[in-house]
């Protein structure tokens, strides 16, 4: 692993531009922008959030997810047994977790289970189920990093499972990339990406379409109890 | 002969003017949007504090590019990925095109970039012959029509479904039938599923380069940037140097303005964030990363105290959708990379204002797009300084500077002013008494081609006012 | 104004006196630099703007019945004359001065003026007047209160009509269009009149409706309120 300095020195060598850039960019920034008034103190820009649960269903709606809550494992392994059921035959992608390891076991899906220890999910995958980092209920967002199951497992298949709790939830935006940097999740991850829907497009006549290139449902099995 | 690009504009622009068809086309699309923009907006409790904490993220940004750089380079460098500094175009396709060639690179697939389009990537990649597929649906639709995008969020808004199919049809699958866009969209994702697996290497733009964290971040609603930046084995990001925030909880209100300000949502569907090249243990992404960052005169602009504001635009297009003159001649008349205010604005800096002063004068003033720009740059302030700029510069023609120095005369002279008003209504009630209003001898004959005749007054109020105006 | 379009500064001289105030004319004034100024011609902007500033100094209120040449004055002055040596009369005058629809609600808090007008009327909210004197409820208050008027509200009331000054002879094309989809929304609303806070705007408009035969015709703010109901002739712009 390569030092600080002789990874600039790198960068500068096979870089020449770089210097030129940021001595421009120096004597740029030595022209003083005078600085506006100071601005209203700490205004609220967004609604605080009362009721996150409340708040994370209503926004499931709007971004046209699914969400269900259930009681406690039992119901979870029922619920994704009816997801799959409803997918068309095919191989369902899984993270290769403890939880997600217990969760098959209880659903015993009747199809072929590709965990991420083995590779990646590719066309073959109907389906993938992972956890998520947090819920993020002002957005009706699940946050995901490359620990839950790689980049590919939230957008590849056209379905995409998530299985999270209750307690994993969290008001806002804020607070949740507020935690990635304090727990510094992008020095441990090389990805991380907050969801907020199933995939879409309005490029045509602005008429929205589900289901362009990533998962067409994204379904989020909400357990209340760990 | 070649033609100047205002006279190219002021062609266009009279086309498209008269065209009925497109001007419906965009006011249905930009309906949609002014519609799901004010919902979008409702969501947000205080929007104007929303706009200024984005300003003031912007400008500390800004006014400290030299630093964020340099924190997110040595972040990006310290996770094993490369950061490449390209002065112009050619120095940026250059380093593209090298690195592709030297990997064997033979399919490249592409999220959405305008930066892209700024510096011409894709034909250089093309002329070393590897394949480039746009994955947007919109960049999708007009690569195979071989023209520019329209917009700089909706690239094909200017096409009705009846037109892409048609084109589905001649570039891809003859079979296809329905002109759907559920259909379309599915015979689009169908074919460039395998691009997405046989590509090499993966090229991104950035929406935001964070600082602190050393990562990118990347708005996308179709996850086609997702498989861009996932499945092959290099990911080369391209952007601008002043796409740099300091943090990553920036974002927090960044990504709803942008969103909102795009089209209407609360949040794009996918937030990507990616600072380096797939890690030890981890299930799959690129193996290379590279960053390279595109200066090609955003550094000019720094020294300009003026105009350094124009930096902090996060290309939302919100000024685009709310311009009366886009809405009436569209993205393409205005033949460059970045069309709408924010391109009119800009591309005299990164151009040359000889070339393109025309598009600051293309414009009422009206200021719709100051007052819709979510980092609160002064769009239509800005306009009137490139116009000065222009003619501090000696960039106009000399026969209009003779009429101003005449005018300014005649301004300061206030007996010579209403004289000169007399004589002036004298003529044209002359030149329109003999029925010749809108040839040649009419100097209203511009004005008279569109509008009827500005009825003229038998005296001035200055005349009346010296007859004693009656105090009633 | 004063060459081409007298009566918007008559009938705003008739309204300000009915609601109690002295006006004065000084007739040394010619322009506020606008065109100038918009053009990019600065250098001649500059002494047009400094003849207004000396010609206006000891004016109590400077009232104008054109939202553009207000901010001009208010929002351009600064800027235009930051190395003067009139700046600081121009920052007074820039207090001092108002658009006339403003003036009446704001400065005199009247917005009864006895106006009669048994019409109905659109409103076009002109673009310098809205954004940059920030005027949206002003005029409107105005119409509100005349006898009789019935005001109706027409789609997308903020955007631009295409005057734009010189912009409507140098992309003519353009504006031109701009003005046909304002004249379209006026002519959705089926009011007998458009009217506007900037007279240019209208002028532009009258134009683009004479063209199209329209049977919608302009009237300027001022004149609807000068309408008082003893003279029944109307002071609307004739078509030619």
């Amino acid at each position: 692993m390569q030092t600080k300095e002789a990874q600039t020195k790198e960068a500068q060598t096979g870089n020449p531009s770089r210097d030129r850039i940021l001595e421009r960019i120096r004597a740029g920034l030595r022209t003083v922008v005078p600085e506006p008034a100071a601005l209203r103190s700490g205004p609220v820009i967004f609604e605080p959030i009362n009721n996150p649960l409340e708040r994370f269903q209503q926004e499931c709606i709007g971004n046209l997810m699914e969400c269900a809550l259930t009681a406690d494992s039992a119901t979870s392994a029922r619920q994704l047994s009816k997801v799959l059921q409803s997918l068309p035959e095919g191989e369902t992608f899984v993270q290769d977790d403890p939880a997600l390891r217990r969760l098959i076991e209880q659903a015993a899906p009747a199809r072929p289970i590709r965990w991420s220890s083995q590779g990646a999910p590719g066309e073959a995958s109907q389906a993938t189920v992972t956890l998520a980092e947090a819920l993020i209920a002002q957005t009706g967002s699940i946050l995901v990093t490359s620990a839950c199951g790689g980049r590919g497992a939230s957008v590849i298949a056209p379905c995409h499972i998530v299985y999270a709790t209750v307690a994993q939830l969290v008001p806002d935006l804020a607070t949740a990339l507020s935690r990635v940097s304090q727990e510094r999740k992008l020095d441990s991850n090389s990805f991380a990406c907050v969801i907020s829907g199933s995939s879409r497009t309005a490029d045509i006549e602005k008429i929205l379409v589900q289901g362009a290139h990533g998962p067409r449902r994204l379904v989020v099995i909400l357990q209340a109890a760990t | 002969m070649s033609q100047t690009a205002a006279q190219r504009f002021l062609q266009d622009a009279a086309v498209k003017s008269a065209d009925l068809m497109h001007r419906e086309i965009i006011r249905r699309g930009m309906e949609s949007y002014d519609v799901a923009h004010l919902k979008g907006r409702a969501r947000i409790k205080d929007w104007e504090a929303a706009r200024e904490k984005c300003q003031e993220i912007k400008r500390e940004a800004i006014n400290h590019l030299d630093r964020y750089l340099l924190q997110f380079e040595e972040k990006v460098i310290a996770r094993g990925g490369h950061v490449f500094w390209a002065a112009n175009s050619e120095e940026a396709c250059t380093y593209v095109k090298n690195l592709a060639t030297r990997l064997g690179v033979r399919t490249v697939v592409k999220s959405k970039s305008m930066v892209t389009e700024e510096i011409q990537l894709s034909p250089v990649l093309e002329k070393a012959g590897i394949k480039v597929w746009e994955t947007d649906l919109g960049e999708f639709i007009v690569q195979l029509r071989e023209e520019p995008p329209y917009h700089i969020v909706t690239p094909a808004m200017h096409l009705n479904r009846g037109q892409i199919a048609k084109l589905f049809r001649e570039k891809l699958d003859p079979g296809i039938e329905s002109d759907d866009p559920a259909d379309l969209m599915a015979a689009a994702r169908r074919i460039l599923r395998q691009a997405f697996f046989a590509a090499e290497m993966g090229i991104s733009g950035a929406n935001f380069l964070v600082a602190d964290a050393g990562v990118i971040a990347i708005s996308t609603n179709e996850g086609n940037g997702r498989l861009c930046t996932s499945v092959p084995r290099i990911h080369v990001v391209v952007s601008g140097i002043e796409k740099v925030i300091p943090r990553l909880e920036d974002l927090a209100v960044l990504w709803p303005v942008l969103a909102t300000s795009g089209t209407g949502q609360g949040i794009t569907t996918y937030g990507t964030l990616i600072g380096g090249p797939r890690r030890p243990g981890e299930v799959d992404g690129a193996e290379e990363f590279h960053v390279v960052l595109v200066d090609n005169g955003r550094s000019q602009l720094l020294a300009d105290a003026e105009q350094r504001e124009v930096l902090h635009c996060i290309r939302c297009g919100a000024c685009l959708n709310i311009c009366p003159v886009f809405r009436h001649v569209g993205g393409h008349t205005y033949g460059t990379t970045y069309p709408g205010p924010i391109g009119s604005v800009l591309t005299p800096h990164l151009n040359g204002i000889k070339e393109f002063k025309h598009l600051s004068y293309a414009s009422s003033l009206c200021g719709a797009c100051s007052s819709v720009c979510p980092v609160k740059i002064d769009l239509a302030h800005h306009l009137l300084q490139n116009r000065r700029n222009a003619t501090e510069a000696g960039a106009t023609k000399e026969s209009e500077r003779l009429i101003f120095r005449v005018w300014r005369y005649a301004m300061l002279r206030p007996r010579m002013y209403a004289l000169g008003g007399w004589l002036v209504r004298k003529a044209l009630r002359i030149i329109y008494g003999l029925g010749l209003a809108g040839s040649i001898l009419d100097p209203m004959r511009v004005w008279n081609r569109y509008r009827s005749p500005v009825p003229l007054p038998s005296e001035s109020f200055r005349a009346r006012w010296r007859k004693g105006l009656d105090a009633n | 104004m004063d060459q081409l379009l007298p009566e918007v500064a008559v009938d705003t001289v008739k309204v300000l006196r009915r609601i109690g105030c002295a006006v004065e004319f000084p007739e040394d004034q010619t322009c506020c630099g606008q065109p100038a100024l918009n053009t990019g011609y600065w250098g001649d902007a500059r002494p047009c703007a400094e003849h207004f500033v000396r010609v206006f100094k000891n004016a109590d209120f400077v009232v104008c019945p054109s939202g553009s040449c207000v901010s001009v004055i208010r929002l351009f002055y600064p800027e235009l004359l930051a190395h003067s040596l009139l700046r600081e009369d121009a920052a007074a005058l820039a207090s001092r001065t108002f658009e006339f629809s403003e003036f009446l609600v704001k400065v005199a808090a009247v917005t009864q003026v006895g106006a009669t007008f048994p019409h109905s009327v659109t409103y076009h909210a002109s673009c310098h007047g809205l954004r940059e004197l920030k005027l949206r409820d002003e005029p409107l208050q105005l119409l509100r209160q005349v006898d009789g008027l019935k005001l109706i509200e027409m789609v997308r009331s903020e955007e631009c009509c295409g005057f734009g000054g010189t912009f409507a002879v140098k992309f003519a094309d353009i504006s031109a269009a701009m003005g046909t989809s304002k004249a379209e929304s006026v002519a959705a609303t089926g009011a007998e009149f458009v009217t506007a806070t900037d007279p240019s705007c209208l002028m532009h408009l009258q134009g683009i409706l004479g063209k199209r035969d329209a049977t919608t015709r302009t009237i300027y703010l001022a004149s609807i309120l000068a309408q008082d109901g003893l003279a029944q002739k109307s002071s609307a712009q004739e078509r030619p």
